[in-house]
């Protein structure tokens, strides 16, 4: 009982490292709402506090959505595949189209769900760049990161976007219609597997144990807070008008209530049981050693193959928790650490 | 005998409650009961309701394994055909890229949650996936019924993934079930290719399993008495790992019954496959409803009880208007419409939306609870009393509640 569902996996291991160490892929299909008309960019630069209006055409952002509390709502990766029009990457894609709805009025815009036109298969690793190269027609050394552009495989027409939820350097996004998903498939299967990598078919390894140790968010994660709080307010552009910002403002002058901060189990007894908020629900409490006030809810908890250790967050009350501080959840011994395993 | 409706709440009473949060129910003499409050007694009524059907189809299809396997099989199909026909994947936040069967655990996930079978997600992989249960109101209905409400999700499982690319099937099986006299109820689901192990009858989805010892189990002091949507801690929201949130707003017409659910169309499918006939079915349905609804007063402390809980003036006696009053608590938690012709001393009458007691759309619920309140009044007034239907308009169940003779009762 209680025995720890990530360290001895060997399965999950070995797709885990294939991505660290060699390449691995998967079907990351994602909900694709596509926004065009001559408004689009400036619509979105309504609706998203980080600028997108710029974008040259071919370029990605990642950015939040927030709603008029200055809560997150979706964070997803903006695309500009033309002039006047954008795609949206998310996978909340029934409530961003009714929040495109309810805000639209007075852009001259047109929008709908795209999802079921697109498969996506994410190649990444350090040896993705290599796989890119022998697949598509005239290679992808042109591509810089978070930049998306058609391209040819076989034959077939594909959009290629270089970016990923991996924190690998190279990595790599192919987009085909589902006519031709068996074929494209087939041919990053087998390119990958020449490569000596493998297909990553674990949901725990490539939506949480492979963003986690970069610091990634899964959108569970970010539920019910600002970006001040998960240290997403970087990019965010104050000198525009945006869904939120009033809100956000506040936040900005008085400071977040929380934070997101990093934590490893350091137990010796590794079959330990602390429920997290990936899983749904509300997370297990954290106290520190000797009080009695809560002080935080576990976000994520999962492992770091890289650094052999369960790794995760702690959505804490401001400036509580710190980077050393050993804490006790739920029996069992943890540190505070940084929110990535990767550097 | 007269129509006159004594002076009392008005009869908009309970419209709309579906659709504010925290609305409360109200009986006949302004006792209001908290919106979540009476789900619980909601649910644990019909929790009741289901046992006797349950022990109904003990009777029709004595043998265990055959009984069990006849109603895993209906519950599969159907649920197999419901996931096929009228998918709803935003609905329950999974992703167009999770292939395989494993995202039918959020499917199972959410709907405990409007159960109010309270507890949590353990483990959600492609491979793996584990949902701990605390609280089940079902859980006095049969073990054959743990069987079948695992082979349902199976079925949600499937019919989920057929929607996406091609992925690894899980086998979903219910390893402690609260039914059974554990603690909590356990559905663990695994992929055999990964944790190989014999094929099994589709009936015999109580495991074991095979990566038991990942199994967490929560311990009394951890465990949980309400929904997500209940509770401060979850702000009051149903959230699962994929974000997907739901608030106590829909609770209600999200409530529904083992009866509805399994056990009627287990019922129903018996007769079609010639365990007994359809009349016989229902008379079997019928004196076993109404001796449950008997048994539920047979002690005056549980009319004395029964009484404090809709607040009923120590002026109104033995009348109908007690079992009115039970019968408008339920309905509004049910949000089901009614209309009251009478209530006073002599007679009560309501004429009840079928389609809204027919929970999850099964037409035979509305009869069986018919039956039971026949039995109810017998012992929470007294035996001059009965329950009958008449003059039903259409799509309505027009009952009535007064003194019958009847000399074949």
């Amino acid at each position: 009982m209680n025995k720890n569902i990530f360290k001895d996996d060997e399965w999950k291991r070995s797709e885990h490292m294939a991505v660290r160490e060699n390449a691995g892929y998967y079907l990351f299909t994602h909900q694709l709402e596509e926004v065009s008309g001559p408004d689009a960019g400036k619509f979105l630069d309504w609706i998203c506090p980080n600028n997108i209006a710029n974008l040259k055409v071919g370029r990605d952002r990642y950015t939040t959505i927030l709603n008029e509390e200055g809560e997150i709502i979706d964070d997803v990766v903006v695309m500009r595949m033309d002039e006047e029009k954008y795609w949206v990457s998310t996978l909340y894609a029934t409530k961003l189209d009714d929040w495109i709805y309810y805000h639209s009025d007075d852009y001259d815009i047109d929008f709908s769900e795209i999802t079921e036109d697109w498969h996506m298969f994410s190649v990444q690793g350090p040896k993705s760049k290599d796989i890119m190269n022998g697949l598509i027609e005239g290679g992808v050394e042109d591509l810089r990161f978070f930049a998306n552009r058609n391209a040819v495989m076989n034959g077939m027409d594909v959009i290629i976007n270089r970016g990923g939820f991996t924190g690998e350097k190279f990595g790599y996004e192919v987009y085909c219609t589902p006519d031709d998903a068996d074929a494209v498939q087939d041919l990053i299967d087998a390119a990958v597997k020449e490569a000596g990598g493998k297909e990553v078919t674990e949901f725990q390894v490539f939506a949480w144990t492979l963003p986690t140790e970069a610091g990634f968010y899964y959108m569970r994660d970010l539920n019910r807070t600002n970006p001040f709080e998960v240290g997403l307010e970087k990019n965010i552009n104050w000198d525009k008008e945006f869904i939120g910002k009033e809100a956000l403002l506040k936040v900005k002058e008085n400071g977040p209530a929380r934070e997101m901060v990093g934590f490893e189990v350091c137990d010796e007894n590794e079959n330990f049981y602390i429920r997290s908020k990936q899983y749904g629900g509300p997370g297990e409490p954290v106290y520190i050693d000797g009080e009695e006030e809560e002080v935080g809810r576990v976000s994520k908890l999962v492992y770091s193959y890289v650094k052999n250790v369960n790794n995760g967050y702690i959505l804490a009350k401001k400036d509580k928790l710190h980077i050393g501080d050993h804490i006790t959840i739920h029996g069992t011994k943890c540190v505070i650490t940084e929110k990535n395993w990767l550097g | 005998m007269t129509k006159k409706i004594d002076e009392r709440i008005p009869q908009d009473s309970g419209n709309g409650a579906a659709f504010k949060t925290y609305n409360a129910v109200q009986s006949p003499w302004n006792k209001l009961m908290s919106y979540q409050d009476a789900l619980h007694y909601a649910s644990r009524f019909e929790a009741v309701l289901s046992a006797a059907v349950a022990q109904a189809y003990r009777i029709i299809i004595p043998d265990y394994a055959t009984r069990a396997d006849e109603m895993c099989k209906e519950a599969y199909g159907r649920l197999l055909y419901t996931g096929l026909n009228y998918p709803n994947d935003d609905g329950f936040g999974i992703h167009p890229f999770m292939c395989g069967s494993y995202p039918g655990a959020l499917i199972g996930d959410k709907g405990d949650d409007a159960l109010l079978m309270c507890g949590r997600c353990q483990d959600f992989g492609t491979y793996r996936c584990e949902k701990e249960l605390d609280v089940c109101d079902w859980d006095i209905c049969g073990s054959e019924l743990c069987r079948a409400t695992t082979m349902s999700l199976q079925g949600q499982a499937d019919a989920t993934e057929t929607r996406h690319r091609k992925g690894h099937k899980l086998d979903y099986l219910m390893v402690e079930a609260k039914g059974c006299g554990d603690r909590h109820c356990r559905i663990i689901a695994e992929s055999r290719e990964k944790y190989p192990a014999p094929e099994h009858a589709l009936w015999e989805s109580f495991g074991p399993a095979v990566s038991d010892e990942y199994k967490k189990y929560t311990e009394e002091e951890d465990c949980v008495s309400e929904s997500m949507m209940f509770r401060e801690e979850c702000d009051y929201h149903f959230v699962n790992g994929t974000n997907n949130e739901t608030d106590s707003s829909n609770q209600m017409v999200n409530l529904s019954t083992a009866a509805s659910l399994y056990l009627l169309p287990a019922i129903d499918n018996a007769a079609k496959l010639g365990y007994t006939t359809p009349e016989n079915a229902e008379w079997i349905k019928k004196c076993v409803l109404e001796a449950a609804g008997k048994a539920m007063f047979g002690e005056r402390y549980a009319i004395r009880a029964c009484r404090e809980w809709l607040g009923v003036p120590n002026t109104i006696g033995e009348d109908g208007r007690l079992l009115g009053g039970v019968i408008e608590m339920l309905l509004q938690s049910l949000v089901c419409n009614y209309e009251i012709e009478a209530f006073n001393k002599d007679e009560v009458i309501y004429v009840i939306d079928r389609g809204g007691l027919a929970i999850t759309g099964t037409q035979s619920l509305v009869e069986a609870h018919l039956y039971m309140w026949q039995g109810m009044v017998k012992t929470l007034v007294n035996a001059q009393w009965s329950v009958w239907e008449e003059d039903s308009p259409k799509g309505k169940m027009r009952i009535k509640i007064a003194k019958k003779i009847d000399k074949f009762m």
